[in-house]
């Protein structure tokens, strides 16, 4: 924005000289201020990714020499069957949890939207989980998943549902339905919280007039609301994309991958090369073919909430 | 909400006053059964929410054997502090706790007053090349540090920066820049230009405006700034992880993985347990008592951002 402001009084000369060397706000002391902000962003965002580029050219060891190998990382990243399951198993995952996180959250806006008595009090209750982290969550898992112990156990046996001996953790399909559970239940907050603040910014009159149509519940809320938010929608949908497709803690911390590599996701996969099989090349050619995707994705749905605006 | 927000109001002015009347009725109507709605909605909601949680609470009070079998009425309310006691006396995950705290609020400090900085800088002052350190901070964003692991752990390896908390401080500060510089900087949007240029012709030094006129402004985004950072970094597992192989400097949720993947077949349930309470207890008190700046920081922050 205030490239355009400068570049409008250009021509004159005078007024942008008066602009950016202000006696209150000197142009030395604005780079200043936001000179640490950008050094770290530089030092340990895009130096990185530049090395990135360049390490996975070669046959990079942790130690030792190493040469170059063109893009042989990177074929052989594409060709790995271990990094293709986890990516599908990945965006599996991903498209498993999202739709429930938008309802769950949505549902939730709904129910703490209003300043009722004690909503309030439900908003910081709906939020406790994301507050609380994946890490810990996924540790209180951990104990509740136990056969026969563990309270998803207990309560589906007094349910009736199963003999209370489910062993979830070694068995992939029950292990990513266990975790989905988890996160849906775990980070529906977030996208509560996102798209309560955008209900709340949606003019009463809007509401007034549709009542005063005789629209029913379901229908203001879907054209009136839902159009109105769908920036937030957008939004919050992105968040919980690139978070589930970014997923390792929790299968981390519930199934370390396996049982075999059954439940390794995209991350956790480029882990392992990395930092188990100490292949840097070829987990830097899986790392930025990462970052190209999610970049893209991003970048898309950027581009997505510009274009309705 | 809609009713509600209709009764409340004083009658729209303009209206047939014959059907004013039964508009009423009708939202009153639908306010009760609405308002059964929220109730019944909001408690069986809140009941989902906070049981596990809470339940969390009662483990780690049990003893370990406890945990681990099948529940009965007879063991089930033995409570014990034994989980946390041992918890203590356990040099490695004692010292974790320790160091998590270490970080995490060395880390939340860092950033919030980085991104105060650059917030001010970004809000405040104008000249050609500052929206492009702007799109470049904001660029950031869409590097997410999972993808960048290998090539950064590298880097950091190089510049000694692996096996320190001083540099898993720098690495955290990094992540969570972008969204606080944002809030920082949506901050500093509100603040009058006025004010702020009252102060600079008085002579007052950037830190003491900074410190003294602007700070009861700024302060609902320091904080959120702050809260964001240290709830991002408390608990953090990949990073963590990643660059600490020296478990003198191991973060808690590295200890518990430790604890829980190292030692095969010996799996203390009850350390897990009181681990995982330990780690929840400062984000619950801390998110209560910022969330009225949390909330509406972190709602601004990601829709604008």
């Amino acid at each position: 924005m205030s490239a355009v402001t400068s570049r409008a009084t250009a021509p004159a000369g005078v007024p942008r000289r008066r602009r950016s060397d202000s006696l209150t706000h000197p142009r030395r002391t604005g780079l200043l201020l936001v000179l640490p902000a950008v050094a770290f962003v530089v030092v340990f965002v895009f130096a990185p990714l530049l090395a990135a580029v360049y390490i996975s050219l070669t046959n990079f060891p942790l130690i030792g020499s190493f040469e170059f190998v063109g893009l042989e990382n990177f074929a052989l990243a594409l060709s790995d069957p271990v990094f293709g399951r986890s990516i599908l198993y990945t965006l599996v995952y991903t498209a498993i949890v999202t739709g429930p996180i938008l309802v769950l959250g949505y549902t939730l806006a709904v129910i703490v939207r209003a300043n009722r008595r004690g909503s309030t009090l439900l908003r910081t209750v709906f939020f406790l989980p994301f507050v609380v982290g994946l890490t810990t969550i996924s540790f209180i898992m951990l104990l509740e998943a136990q056969p026969d112990s563990g309270a998803v156990n207990i309560v589906l046996r007094w349910l009736g549902i199963t003999d209370g001996s489910t062993a979830w953790l070694v068995d992939g399909p029950l292990a990513t339905a266990l975790i989905c559970v988890l996160v849906i239940w775990g980070v529906s907050g977030l996208t509560m919280i996102l798209l309560m603040s955008a209900m709340q910014g949606v003019p009463r009159e809007v509401y007034e007039s549709a009542e005063l149509d005789g629209a029913t519940w379901w229908q203001t809320e879907r054209r009136v609301t839902i159009p109105m938010i769908r920036r937030a929608i957008a939004m919050s949908v992105i968040i919980s994309v690139i978070g589930s497709f970014l997923g390792f803690t929790q299968f981390f911390i519930l199934t370390q991958g396996g049982p075999g590599s059954e439940t390794t996701t995209v991350v956790m996969s480029i882990y392992r090369r990395a930092f188990v099989d100490l292949q840097l090349g070829a987990a830097t050619a899986m790392s930025l073919l990462l970052v190209l995707l999610t970049a893209l994705v991003t970048a898309l749905q950027f581009w997505m909430l510009r274009e309705r605006d | 909400m809609v009713a509600a927000a209709t009764t409340r109001k004083p009658a729209a002015p303009g209206r047939a006053a014959a059907s004013a009347r039964a508009s009423v009725d009708r939202s009153t109507r639908e306010t009760r059964t609405k308002y059964l709605l929220y109730v019944t909605g909001g408690t069986l909601a809140a009941l989902v929410f906070v049981v596990p949680l809470a339940f969390a609470l009662v483990r780690s009070v049990q003893p370990g054997e406890v945990i681990v079998s099948a529940p009965e009425a007879s063991t089930f309310f033995d409570w014990t502090s034994e989980n946390f006691r041992m918890l203590a006396a356990q040099s490695e995950l004692g010292r974790s706790v320790i160091n998590s705290i270490i970080v995490s609020v060395c880390t939340a400090v860092l950033t919030a007053v980085v991104a105060t900085l650059a917030g001010y800088g970004f809000a405040k002052f104008r000249f050609r090349l500052l929206p492009w350190l702007f799109g470049l901070v904001l660029l950031t964003m869409m590097v997410p540090f999972q993808a960048i692991l290998t090539p950064l752990y590298l880097e950091m390896n190089a510049l000694r920066l692996t096996d320190s908390l001083l540099g898993l401080v720098l690495f955290y500060t990094t992540v969570n820049l972008p969204f606080c510089v944002f809030v920082m900087r949506n901050a500093f949007e509100a603040v009058p230009d006025e004010l702020e240029a009252a102060a600079l012709v008085d002579g007052a030094g950037i830190v003491r405006l900074l410190t003294s006129v602007l700070r009861p402004l700024i302060t609902p985004g320091f904080a959120t700034a702050a809260l964001y950072a240290f709830l991002a970094s408390w608990t953090e597992f990949l990073g963590a992880l990643t660059f600490l192989t020296d478990q003198d400097l191991y973060t808690l949720p590295v200890s518990m993985v430790n604890l829980q993947q190292g030692a095969y077949g010996d799996i203390n349930f009850g350390l897990i347990a009181a681990g995982a309470v330990v780690a929840m207890i400062p984000c619950v008190i801390l998110y209560v008592a910022l969330q009225r700046f949390y909330v509406a920081g972190l709602a601004s922050g990601s829709i604008k951002g």
